[in-house]
């Protein structure tokens, strides 16, 4: 047992505490969303030690806070959360990590899973051929200035350029699509050179697009405000901002690395490198964070128009032009927001906004029952849609969790499924499987990652977010 | 082993052993090359590396970085190290390899996170977390 899990007490259900008093370097306490059999998961690798590690950063107020599906990272666990208080508070971009924007936006199709029958697997064939995936990056080449235009305004500049996707996708999007201060100059020569050809692009590691059906409804008049209906099939989008997103994270770690003596700042893991909020280099970096983020948006929006175009192919027109974006939210971002009448910086990593009814900040037509979000299990087992709930705003400043979490490393689970071995028991399971690696997909097996119904239920046990429905796997596409 | 992948939850740890430093550069080459694999053939290719960094663990993070972005823009899959020379905080490096393969699996960034370079009794030893 680490020290840190030693320290660990319970303060709650499913709350747990580390005491700024573990260690003489830490400024807050380190929390954990988790129940006993999570937080054994939790202990045996370094997530604890890297919360702690978070609860030492300059300026960050209340308490480092762990998702109940937190696992190890780098600098920062994934499914940690840190709020900073300007102007001495830090950014970090470890904090944020490579993949800045990486989330989830999930498509209704006005069709149920039973009507589409037969047509499952073309469809699943048709996405795949339609989104590029793995090291593909023959999608919506972009120019210089239309590039540029991307990074200031995300999926609109595509919208109003090329006609892709609707005013609709761009109002049910997180902070619809574009966050201000975007800064394209801030944004290096080789971020612009590796993003350019990709927007439209899966990736790969453990970005998916999934063909689903909606398996439960635990929340009628929620499920009906997010328009969503028992047996509907609906398409879950993973990904990110790809290249350019993962260049802006090692340029700016790289530069933060450098001037923390400048700051008086002393940390216990480099991949924290931070600055204050209010310096140059802060600044700067969220203003090429704000265009990489801008870039995932529209990079999920170009891959939502690819799938309404399969569908087209497939099913019909009608059928795509009635293809619905229910939402899209980021998973890897840091945000200026109002908690308890401050601004704060909220740095979420691995983890999911999750604001309530009522906030102004959500979409008009989910106000009264909360920002929906979601929750993807593993190939095979399930996904869920969540509802922000208050308890958000008061215990873990307006976020939830992102994913079911891994527990297993990616060589651990190859060691014990082969590729093609976990291909067969998914199609035997009834799941349509289109990915272009075997070591990739055994990566990702299912028994790789916590329990989705575990971790699903200590959110909602604590208050950060409730069930709306549950969502099973048809087919997945793997990056 | 001159260079192994260890368990890490989320990520790849790579642990490199060797019997100097510049063969620790070498070794992280491989093991980058191991890593991404290759999607198809290629031509020949050689590129020619020169970075500068505040010190010698960052360099390995920075020559690492090199790797990924000349495999992500350039299509470049590195196989061999011809020529490889550390003077103070600084490399030169010519490689060899595929160009126009596309590598199988991508490599987002080395990070500093564990970072290690450090002469041993036994040798040089270098630890790495990559995000995959």
């Amino acid at each position: 047992m680490t020290a840190a899990s030693e320290a660990l007490r319970r303060v709650g259900d499913v709350v747990w505490e580390i005491p700024a008093s573990a260690r003489p370097d830490m400024r807050v306490p380190a929390r954990v969303f988790a129940d006993e059999e999570l937080l054994e998961a939790i202990r045996a690798d370094r997530s604890l030690e890297q919360l702690e590690n978070v609860a030492c950063l300059p300026g960050i107020v209340d308490a480092a806070l762990a998702m109940p599906d937190i696992h190890q990272g780098y600098g920062f666990p994934v499914g940690g959360v840190a709020a900073t208080e300007p102007p001495d508070g830090v950014v970090s971009p470890g904090g944020v990590g490579y993949d800045i924007n990486c989330g989830v936006r999930l498509l209704a199709l006005p069709l149920g899973a039973e009507e589409l029958g037969g047509r499952t697997e073309a469809l699943v064939h048709e996405i795949s051929r339609a989104v590029p995936a793995g090291a593909g990056k023959e999608s919506l080449e972009l120019d210089a200035a239309a590039l540029e235009d991307v990074l200031r305004r995300g999926p609109r500049a595509l919208v109003e350029r090329f006609g892709i996707g609707t005013e609709d996708d761009l109002e049910h999007t997180e902070s619809s699509g574009r966050l201000d201060g975007a800064d394209p100059a801030a944004v290096s020569d080789r971020a612009h050179e590796r993003g350019h050809a990709q927007l439209g692009t899966v990736g790969s590691g453990n970005h998916f697009l999934e063909l689903q059906r909606v398996d439960e409804i635990f929340d009628a008049g929620t499920s009906a405000a997010f328009g969503l209906r028992e047996g509907q099939s609906t398409v879950l989008i993973h990904s990110g901002s790809r290249g350019l997103g993962h260049q802006v994270c090692t340029d700016y770690v790289r530069r933060m690395d450098g001037v923390l003596a400048r700051y008086g700042i002393s940390l216990p893991d480099r991949q924290l490198a931070c600055a204050p909020l209010t310096s140059p280099e802060g600044r700067e970096y969220l203003a090429a964070m704000a265009a990489a983020a801008n870039f995932a948006w529209a990079n999920r929006h170009a891959m939502a128009h690819a799938v309404r175009e399969a569908v087209a192919r497939v099913v019909g027109r009608d059928a795509a032009n009635g293809t619905r974006q229910v939402y899209d939210v980021a998973h890897n971002v840091a945000k200026l927001e109002p908690h308890g009448g401050r601004e704060l910086c909220v740095h979420r990593k691995g983890a999911t906004r999750a604001f309530p009814a009522g906030s102004p900040d959500i979409p008009a037509d989910f106000r009264a029952v909360g920002q929906p979000v979601f929750i993807p299990g593993s190939m095979g087992t399930a996904s869920y849609v969540l509802a922000g709930e208050p308890g958000a705003m008061e215990r873990s400043f307006g976020t939830t969790c992102h994913g079911a979490g891994r527990r297993m490393s990616r060589t651990g689970a190859r060691r014990r499924i082969g590729g093609a071995e976990l291909r067969r028991e998914l199609e035997t399971a009834g799941i349509v499987v289109r990915c272009p690696s075997n070591k990739g997909l055994a990566e990702e097996a299912p028994f790789a990652y916590k329990d989705v119904e575990r971790v699903v239920d200590v959110v909602a046990r604590a208050g950060l977010g409730r069930r709306v429905a549950r969502l099973r796997p048809l087919g997945v596409v793997k990056g | 082993m001159p260079h192994r992948f260890v368990d890490h939850t989320g990520e790849v740890e790579l642990h490199v052993e060797a019997a100097s430093e510049e063969a620790v550069f070498a070794e992280t080459l491989a093991a980058f090359a191991e890593l991404v694999g290759r999607g198809g053939d290629g031509e020949h290719g050689r590129r020619t590396i020169e970075l500068a960094s505040p010190d010698r663990p960052t360099l390995l993070v920075d020559w690492v970085n090199e790797l990924v972005y000349l495999a992500e823009v350039d299509g470049f899959l590195p196989g061999r190290v011809d020529e490889l020379t550390l003077q103070g905080n600084r490399l030169r490096a010519v490689v060899g390899g595929r160009v126009g393969a596309a590598p199988a699996n991508l490599v987002k960034a080395a990070t500093y996170s564990g970072l290690e370079l450090e002469r041993r009794e036994d040798g040089w030893h270098a630890r790495l977390v990559l995000d995959v």
